[in-house]
């Protein structure tokens, strides 16, 4: 094993770990606001992928530039998916996180489905792209421009949020609702337009991830799967709720991948994820920067 | 006695409900199942499959010129003409569900054979569950070896395993190192299931049998999300020859990662799976100019055998895509099951499993370039042989064995 790579497994780890992160965000920052784990994640990335691919095909828009559309999108299915799914499983008189549970996973297998059903089984991708294939070659150690384009983006999104929450009106909204959804009532924060909202910023964050991810990954309608897993773990990891977790624990994870892969055979990589979750469960249940 | 209009009433809605009893009676239907994945990750094979099986009994149900067992003449004439139905069950590629589904298709839907079921491993459940009912299981695109050496009396494949398609691939570099090229150093990169595995301990065999050094041998996890630390291994080891055993999604990133990370290999020579189907050269095809892949078929063979083109043509028109590995192998499936459940004049399992055995089909009323179709005792059918296929301007053509070939090998590929 040379020094070469160490650093080669080690850059791939960091560039794909704040991918990973930035996956992962958006369903920390739903289970912040109020609570819900959104298990029809992976399938919100799997449908800005599609958008992605789409705008491409269709209007040969590059996924750079679709990027912003395809956040757009998931702004209102994530709106839409709170106003016409989640508030009414929140209505639930018994067992309200099981309901929970089941209606966002309820609603992953749907949007499988259809997915199957409108965009068939075929396995598609973007052939030709602007950052498709072309990589940045620095002393032997090659940085992919999509994934790097796609991390850069992920500490843009981060900190653009990071802002958001703590120095405009409807952060403090977010919150405030957060912490007493029953108070802000009092003061005129209208608790459904903040959660549609938040749900909407969930979805947008998401399908940053999923125009990117387009650039260079293939695209087909269970896509989501594996990633969503590994967001459950990120936002364990990093702390249920916490944004700056999810930052945190998808950069962890990417690296712990990444050098799981150096020492173990290839197959066993993801041993290295879980072992440091179960790890972090056992010492910090609440997540390395969880509040609870 | 007069009759009432409520008489006539009664008597027609009798009659009406004891119809379909009659004409059951007399068309007879035989129910064949087919195991596939239909959602999931293998999806887009198991939904090309169903127009490859309705390919098959098209042709099998209705008159049609063809040099094919069954296609003359309406349905199944040892059945009275009866007509072939497909019931479909959807396995999502997972072990577990391809048995519950079997045990299904056997005890629900009655059929009377069963075709699979793309993944080895999830033959491997199939497969037992159709013993225990004494239903006959036909592969018609599973590759593992393993699949036949574990005593079942009514498993049956009429393609090739990936031993035999090892040897093809290992013959063919023989062939190249004696004609002066490099392939000394091999690299494997498999998947984590029974294909991967198998195919890689029987590569590793032939390659130690032969003289070959395996500089590199992968194992990865199916459906990874990120393969660049595998790939960074291969480009380290730096082989003459990668030999990737992949199913589609793993082939994609693959050669996406390989190009991101500045490895390109000398020599591909792939397991087929991913790198047989249309998707992966869609995605990727402009990286894999010179890619090689063993397979069971070839569209070359239309020039000799010019029902293989009319075929192709009538796939073609249901699934908007040429025939390849799979398809070929999962249309030929269809056409072997219903040739023997015709000879048995039956739909008994057991009467089923006999004629299958019985089974000697000349490779010139197939749509493969395969001797026959002829089962050995374990259900295997050794006089399928293999092709090699080399990825050139957006089509294959067979390169290997030199009988079949229509072109030589580019090596290395560009």
């Amino acid at each position: 094993m040379t020094a070469e790579t160490i650093i080669q497994s080690l850059a791939s780890g960091l560039l794909m770990g704040l991918l990973y992160g930035l996956i992962a965000v958006g369903l920390a920052l739903i289970f912040g606001l109020m609570d819900v784990v959104n298990f029809a994640h992976g399938e919100f990335l799997m449908i800005a992928m599609y958008v992605t691919f789409f705008l491409f095909t269709f209007f040969a828009i590059d996924p750079l530039l679709a990027a912003p559309l395809a956040a757009a999108a998931l702004f209102v299915l994530g709106a839409v998916v709170y106003l016409v799914v989640v508030r009414f499983a929140m209505r639930a008189k018994a067992n309200v996180g099981m309901v929970q549970i089941f209606a966002t996973f309820g609603l992953a297998i749907v949007m499988r489905g259809l997915a199957q059903l409108f965009f068939t089984a075929d396995y598609r991708s973007v052939p030709q792209s602007w950052l498709g294939g072309k990589t940045v070659s620095i002393a032997g150690i090659f940085l992919p421009q999509p994934q790097l384009f796609g991390a850069l983006v992920a500490i843009a999104a981060f900190g653009g949020l990071y802002l958001f929450i703590n120095r405009t009106d409807f952060g403090r909204a977010l919150e405030a609702t957060r912490e007493d959804p029953g108070a802000v009532a009092l003061v005129g924060i209208d608790k459904n337009r903040v959660f549609a909202l938040g749900w909407g910023l969930g979805g947008a964050l998401v399908g940053l991830a999923g125009a990117i991810m387009a650039s260079f990954f293939y695209i087909y309608p269970d896509v989501g799967a594996s990633f969503a897993l590994i967001a459950y773990v990120t936002v364990a990891l990093g702390g249920f709720g916490s944004v700056f977790g999810a930052f945190a624990g998808g950069i962890i994870v990417g690296l712990v991948e990444a050098t799981t892969a150096l020492v173990l055979p290839p197959s066993l990589k993801s041993v290295g994820i879980y072992a440091v979750y179960l790890l972090v469960v056992f010492i910090r249940p609440r997540g390395l920067f969880g509040s609870m | 006695m007069t009759i009432t209009r409520r008489d006539v009433l009664l008597g027609a809605t009798a009659t009406a409900a004891l119809m379909p009893l009659a004409a059951r009676a007399q068309t007879s239907e035989v129910v064949i199942g087919a195991t596939y994945p239909l959602s999931g990750s293998g999806a887009q094979v198991g939904v090309d499959a169903q127009r490859a099986f309705e390919t098959a009994v098209d042709i099998i149900n209705n008159d049609q010129d063809f040099d094919l067992p069954l296609a003359k003449g309406l349905g199944l004439p040892g059945l009275g003409g009866a007509k072939i139905r497909i019931v479909y069950a959807d396995t999502q590629g997972d072990p577990q569900k391809g048995r519950a589904e079997a045990e299904r298709l056997i005890t629900q839907e009655k059929v009377c054979a069963i075709l699979g079921s793309y993944q080895s491993a999830v033959a491997v459940t199939i497969s037992q569950i159709c013993e225990r009912y004494q239903t006959p299981f036909l592969s018609a695109d599973n590759s593992s070896p393993s699949l036949h050496r574990r005593g079942l009396k009514y498993y049956f494949r009429a393609s090739p395993h990936d031993e035999m398609f090892s040897a093809g691939m290992f013959d063919f570099l023989d062939a190249m190192k004696k004609k002066g090229a490099k392939a000394d150093t091999l690299a494997l990169f498999h998947e984590d299931t029974i294909f991967g595995t198998d195919s890689a301990n029987a590569q590793t065999k032939l390659a130690a049998e032969r003289g070959y050094k395996i500089v590199s041998d992968i194992k990865y996890r199916a459906n990874s999300p990120s393969l660049s630390a595998e790939v960074q291994q291969l480009k380290a080891a730096n082989a003459d020859v990668l030999m990737p055993s992949s199913y589609t999604t793993d082939g994609i990133l693959l050669i996406k990662t390989m190009a991101e990370l500045g490895y390109k290999p000398n020599a591909i020579v792939a397991q087929a799976a991913g790198f047989s189907e249309k998707a992966l050269y869609d995605a990727v095809g402009d990286k894999l100019e010179g890619a090689i892949t063993r397979g069971s078929f070839s569209l070359d063979l239309a020039a000799k055998r010019p029902m293989v083109g009319k075929i192709n043509d009538l796939f073609k028109a249901k699934s908007g895509k040429d025939l390849n590995d799979n398809t070929s192998r999962q249309f030929m499936a269809m056409i072997v099951i219903a040739d023997a459940i015709n000879r048995a004049k039956s739909t008994d399992g057991e009467k089923i499993r006999d004629a299958m055995a019985a089974t000697d089909i000349p490779g010139e009323q197939t749509i493969m370039p395969w001797k026959r179709v002829k089962f050995d005792d374990m259900g295997q059918n050794n006089d399928a042989d293999p092709v090699l296929l080399q990825y050139v301007g957006g089509k294959f053509v067979t390169i290997f064995p030199t009988q079949a070939a229509v072109a030589d090998a580019i090596w290395p590929m560009k």
